[in-house]
Order: C-alpha cells, then sequence, then structure tokens
C-alpha cells in the first residue's frame, strides 16, 4: 500500500491530518482523518460542583459557548430534579435562537457560500468572506455584519455577558426579560426573519438558477445514503432546543426515537488505533466500517440530517421552504414522509432552511407575552445525582451527561459534542474526493485540494470542540507516501 | 486616544489562557483610565475585529505557538505578521487579517494602530488553568511592556489655565 497524507494544520505545526492509502494500483484503498487530541477535560471537571458546569463548558468552544451553555444547564435540571418554569424554557429557547441565527448566517457567507458564489474552482485565495462580499456587493457585507452584531445584543441581554453567557440555571434562568427589551428583540427578530429570506433568495439565484452548480450538489461528490439524526418534538417537527432523538434510516423509516438521556443505550464508540477520534455508531446496526447503506451504522448530524429525520417543520415560511428543498432535489414521499436527500452539498442549502426556522421561531417566543414573566425559576429541592442534557447545536446533537455525588460534587462527565456524530461520513466524504482525484499513483493536486476543503466547510467540523481555532483557515499540507510510508511527494496549500 | 486591550485564548487551556490572564492584569493596572476598555475574547476572526470597532487603538494579547519557539518568548507583532497565531483565526468564519480588510471594506471605524504582544506558549492541549512555568514568568514581561506603551500614548493632564 501507498499513502498520501494531508495536513489540514493550523498556524501551528502539524495539527491533524488526512492520511490516504493506495493500493498496489495506485487507487484509493482507504482514508483517515486525525487531529490532535486536548487532554483532561473530565479530569479538570471531576471533584468541581455540578453547578459550575454552565460556565465552564461553555469554555471549552469560543464559537458555541451557548450550546454548551444550553446543554450543561439541560443536564444540571435533571441532576437536581428540577422541573425549569414555562417562561424559563421559552426565554433559553429565544436566546438560543439568537445564537443558532447568528452562527448559521456567518457560516453562509464566510464559509458555505463562497464555494457557491465564487464557485468551487475560482482561486482559494477569493474563495472567502471578502470574495462573497465583493460579488454580491458591499451592501450584503453590511447586513451580514448588522445581524451579527444585534443577534450578539439579544444574546448579551438575555445571557448576562457577551461571549460565555451566565443566566442559566439548575430550574431556570436568572434573569428576567423586561418589556422593553422584549419589544426590541421582537424587532430583531423580525429583521433576521427577512435576512434569512434575502440570503434564501441568494442561493435560489446563485445555486438553483446555476446548472452547473445544481448539477454539482446533485452529483455523487459526497453521496452517502446513511441514516440521519435530529431532534424532534411530539409532531415529529425539527426542535433545536428539546424534544426526542430521532434516527431515520436511509429510506427515511423511523429506525428509532429516544430520550437524551438513554444515548448510551443507542449510541456506541467506535476506537480506531490510528487516530484520537471517536466515531460514534448506531449500537443495533453495529459497526462495520466506514461504509454506508442500511446495514452500516454510520450516522450523521448535520442540518441535512436534521431535515431528514424530521417530518415537516414547525414555522409556516421555513416549511415552505422544506417542501420545495425536497421537490427540488427529487425525494420521494414514503409512509406519508420524504425520503431523505443523501447529497451532502445540499446541506449548505438545509442550512439556510433552519436558519429561517431559527428566526421565525425566535418571533413567535419574543411575541409570547409569556416570555416577560418574573417566574423564571423553580429552586431545585434535592440531588438526582445523574443527568444528560442535549440540545441540535449547529454543528450537530450535542450531549452532555454528569454524574455526581450525593452533595452534587461531579465524579465522571462525558460529552459528546456535534462535530463527533460526522466523524464517519466526514471520513466517507474525504474518500470521495480521494477517489475521484487519485487514479494509478496520479494524484491531482489542485482538485483533491478544493475536494477536501469543500468537504470541510460543508460539515464545518469543530474538532475536539476545544480550541477554538482548530484548524485555522485549513491550510492543506499533502504527502504522497509509498507502503512503507516513505514520501513520495509533498504539496501544500495556505489557508 | 480611545485604546481597547483584548486578550484573546481559552480560559481553560492551559497556557492558551495568557493572553486572558494579562489582560485581566492590565485591566486591574488601568481601571482608572476612562480611556482605556479591556476584553477578553475566546474567538478570532470577525469576533475579534468587531470587537475593535470605535476604538483608535488596540492592543491584542495572544498565545502562539511558532515552529522551534522557546515558551514564554513574547513578540510584538502587526496584523500582517498573524500567519502563525492560534486564535487570531476563526475556522468557523475568517483570519484577523481578512476580518480587518472586510471591516475596511464595509467602512467600519476600525483603529489605526493594532499591535499584538503574542507570548509562546508551552502546553495548549491539556485542560487546566494554570501556566506552565516559562510563560508564567513572561507575564509581568508582558503587563509592563503593555503599560509603557499606553503610558508613552497617555494623553497630557490638562488643566485650565495651561491652554495655549
Amino acid at each position: 500500500m501507498r499513502r498520501i497524507t494531508i495536513n489540514p494544520i493550523t498556524r501551528l505545526e502539524g495539527h491533524g491530518k488526512i492520511e490516504i492509502f493506495l493500493d498496489e494500483h495506485g487507487n484509493v484503498a482507504n482514508t483517515y482523518f486525525q487531529v490532535p487530541e486536548l487532554r483532561g477535560f473530565e479530569q479538570f471537571c471531576v471533584g468541581r460542583p455540578a453547578e459550575d458546569m454552565p460556565v465552564i463548558t461553555n469554555r471549552i468552544c469560543g464559537v458555541c459557548p451557548e450550546a454548551h451553555h444550553m446543554a450543561s444547564v439541560k443536564a444540571l435540571d435533571q441532576l437536581f430534579g428540577v422541573e425549569p418554569t414555562p417562561a424559563a424554557k421559552k426565554i433559553r429557547e429565544l436566546f438560543y435562537m439568537a445564537f443558532f441565527v447568528t452562527d448559521h448566517i456567518t457560516h453562509f457567507y464566510a464559509l458555505g457560500g463562497p464555494d457557491f458564489i465564487l464557485g468551487p474552482d475560482a482561486p482559494p485565495g477569493a474563495r472567502n468572506l471578502l470574495g462573497v462580499v465583493r460579488k454580491v456587493g458591499i451592501e450584503v457585507g453590511k447586513q451580514v455584519i448588522d445581524c451579527r452584531a444585534r443577534n450578539h445584543h439579544v444574546i448579551q441581554m438575555l445571557g448576562g455577558r457577551g461571549i460565555h453567557p451566565v443566566a442559566g440555571v439548575p430550574g431556570g434562568w436568572s434573569k428576567v426579560v423586561s418589556a422593553a427589551e422584549r419589544a426590541e428583540i421582537e424587532t430583531i427578530a423580525s429583521q433576521n426573519v427577512e435576512f434569512a429570506l434575502f440570503t434564501l433568495k441568494i442561493f435560489d439565484q446563485i445555486v438553483l438558477g446555476n446548472p452547473a452548480y445544481l448539477d454539482l450538489v446533485m452529483s455523487d461528490v459526497y453521496h452517502h445514503r446513511t441514516y440521519s439524526m435530529g431532534t424532534v418534538d411530539e409532531q415529529n417537527r425539527l426542535n433545536f432546543f428539546e424534544g426526542r432523538i430521532r434516527v431515520v434510516d436511509p429510506e427515511g423509516r423511523e429506525f428509532l426515537k429516544y430520550e437524551a438521556a438513554d444515548y448510551a443505550r443507542h449510541i456506541a464508540e467506535r476506537v480506531e488505533p490510528w487516530t484520537y477520534l471517536k466515531f460514534p455508531y448506531l449500537k443495533k446496526i453495529g459497526w462495520k466500517g466506514f461504509v454506508d447503506g442500511p446495514q452500516s451504522g454510520v450516522y450523521t448530524a448535520t442540518p441535512l440530517s436534521r431535515l431528514n429525520a424530521a417530518d415537516r417543520l414547525a414555522t409556516p415560511l421555513a416549511q415552505e421552504q422544506f417542501e420545495r428543498f425536497y421537490q427540488t432535489m427529487g425525494a420521494k414521499t414514503i409512509a406519508g414522509r420524504h425520503q431523505p436527500v443523501h447529497h451532502r452539498l445540499a446541506t449548505h442549502w438545509a442550512r439556510l432552511i433552519e436558519l429561517l426556522y431559527a428566526a421565525e421561531r425566535m418571533q413567535e417566543l419574543a411575541g409570547d407575552p409569556e416570555i416577560t414573566s418574573p417566574e423564571i425559576r423553580n429552586i431545585p429541592q434535592g440531588i438526582v445525582g445523574t443527568g444528560v442534557g442535549s440540545v441540535e447545536a449547529p454543528r450537530g446533537t450535542l450531549t452532555h451527561h454528569y454524574v455526581s455525588d450525593d452533595r452534587a460534587i461531579l465524579t465522571k462527565v462525558n460529552l459528546v459534542v456535534g462535530t463527533t456524530n460526522n466523524h464517519a461520513a466526514i471520513s466517507m466524504s474525504i474518500r470521495k474526493a480521494a477517489e475521484k482525484f487519485v487514479h494509478g499513483f496520479n494524484v491531482v493536486e489542485e482538485g483533491l485540494l478544493n475536494r477536501v476543503e469543500m468537504a470541510f466547510r460543508l460539515y464545518d467540523p469543530c474538532f475536539s470542540c476545544a480550541t477554538h481555532a482548530l484548524p485555522g483557515a485549513m491550510p492543506l499540507i499533502v504527502s504522497v507516501r509509498n507502503h512503507e510510508g516513505k514520501t513520495l511527494k509533498s504539496f501544500r496549500r495556505d489557508g | 486616544m480611545s485604546t481597547i486591550i483584548i486578550g484573546i485564548g481559552n480560559p481553560v487551556l492551559s497556557d492558551d489562557s495568557v493572553g486572558i490572564k494579562v489582560a485581566h492584569l492590565l485591566g486591574h493596572a488601568l481601571r482608572d483610565r476612562p480611556d482605556v476598555t479591556t476584553a477578553e475574547l475566546w474567538a478570532g476572526g470577525l469576533r475579534l475585529m468587531e470587537a475593535l470597532k470605535g476604538h483608535e487603538q488596540a492592543i491584542i494579547i495572544d498565545a502562539i505557538v511558532t515552529e522551534g519557539g522557546m515558551p514564554g518568548s513574547v513578540y510584538t507583532l502587526k496584523p500582517s505578521d498573524l500567519r502563525q497565531s492560534r486564535n487570531t483565526c476563526s475556522a468557523h468564519d475568517a483570519c484577523f487579517p481578512e476580518a480587518l480588510e472586510l471591516g475596511a471594506m464595509l467602512g467600519m471605524s476600525l483603529p489605526q494602530q493594532i499591535t499584538i504582544w503574542a507570548i509562546e506558549a508551552g502546553d495548549v492541549e491539556t485542560f487546566g488553568e494554570k501556566l506552565t512555568r516559562e510563560v508564567e514568568r513572561a507575564v509581568p514581561t508582558v503587563v509592563e511592556g503593555v503599560m509603557r506603551q499606553i503610558e508613552l500614548e497617555k494623553p497630557l493632564p490638562t488643566s485650565g489655565g495651561d491652554r495655549t
């Protein structure tokens, strides 16, 4: 076997790499990606009071502290056996929707958009946020920054602090929403809905209106028929904030639906000798390797899988887009629901539909008179000693699991972060990219780098959910090695 | 001159937190200076650029890992030197120089003068609140360096009689 290595390093040396093993004929035999392990998070937490966790865990990632804060607070509700008040649940969700809007909008314009707005074959140096703004106009750039600013403002108003929220407490929330704040948030939510619709229109014009791009989305690049995971409410509508976790099979039939607390009964983690990464899979199906299909326990938890796992969306404009999405993608209906879409590049479109849903849901919650209720907390009366909290983070289902002693001092901590769910699928997408551009020892360098970058951008992996900057702007280093590990050639692209 | 001092890093990832720790000390030392604001940030990219809005001068303090660098070494850099910084990039949006260019393109009011104080880190892969010894030793150096920089630019005290 021969080996090709791609290092998507950070600005630091040697962080993470992709290895492509070739067979004797110089074709792709296998692909792997590796990232460094950050050590000691569980040890860092064990021995601390459980109630510190919403503030500690939101520090492990500078990109989605809000998601960790929320999963952590929900785990504490259980650990202390306390049900939050109805108003507290609504404030939490309102806060969370503001976060989703800012995260998804940023992803589209800075990461997802460039591949389409500028084209997958545009020079790498131009495929970034600046390139997008040059193409779509300064005014749109201003709107992106304004959208971020107004939603950061909401997060700060509701969450207490700007970059790392502190307002969530077991049993509720620690800050009442004033009438003036409610009115301001309602206005902001309406602006979000408008901007989400505008962004979908841009996607329409640029991607759906361009046969070449539409062909790319519909092609077999990154097409994997896996199981799809997402959180749904009692009517099987997508919900980012609470509900049960539903998994549908590659044909679209419901395979599992469970409470987050039961995650360990349904999900197991595969450990491979060549990487620190763990590969979660469906226990009932089992691990069959990096393959798709109904016989493989590989699943994904992404914007696309969330739409696949839901029967519909709970807000009217997003629901219209949802229907249009499945019609355009040519999905058939099975047992009263659409069949899943497995073209991973469609994740970018799914993310925008989620954006619209989050904006509309924010509008609904801000318009709810109960949101200004002073009844924002139930005081915990005891200690149950175990709690599992789960939310849909932008990059996939996020689960926090804590165990404590009878004084609520932590004895065990386990986190399954959004990206982890997708490790196997990301490996499979990299393999598809490699298969397209490596034949008989011939490596098409530019094509391979581009396609690997596109795969990363669509999953937007947050490796190990700990180093906020990993993997930087995705510089790639590729080494081609023979079966003895000797480097045959090496090339790189700086992000 | 309105100055913002920003420490960037992960506060619970060993030496990655050095920028935040230094900014915290500076915030305390400069608490009587209404023209100086201190802040901490966990992400670079757009977030960092947005935090600079409305200030004339920015001082950014960050951990850095360079090839063959000695932990505890201190560098002062300009934004254009930032190719090696761990924190000023965000994998999820943009790199700092790119974010600055965007801000300029959009007509945002950004500082003319940006200095980055970077401290070579020893360990940025273990969760913990403590710094490694070499990095800990560099903290006073950076605090003093930034204080000198700020003092030099301190507006002259004004009193009614001295107007010319």
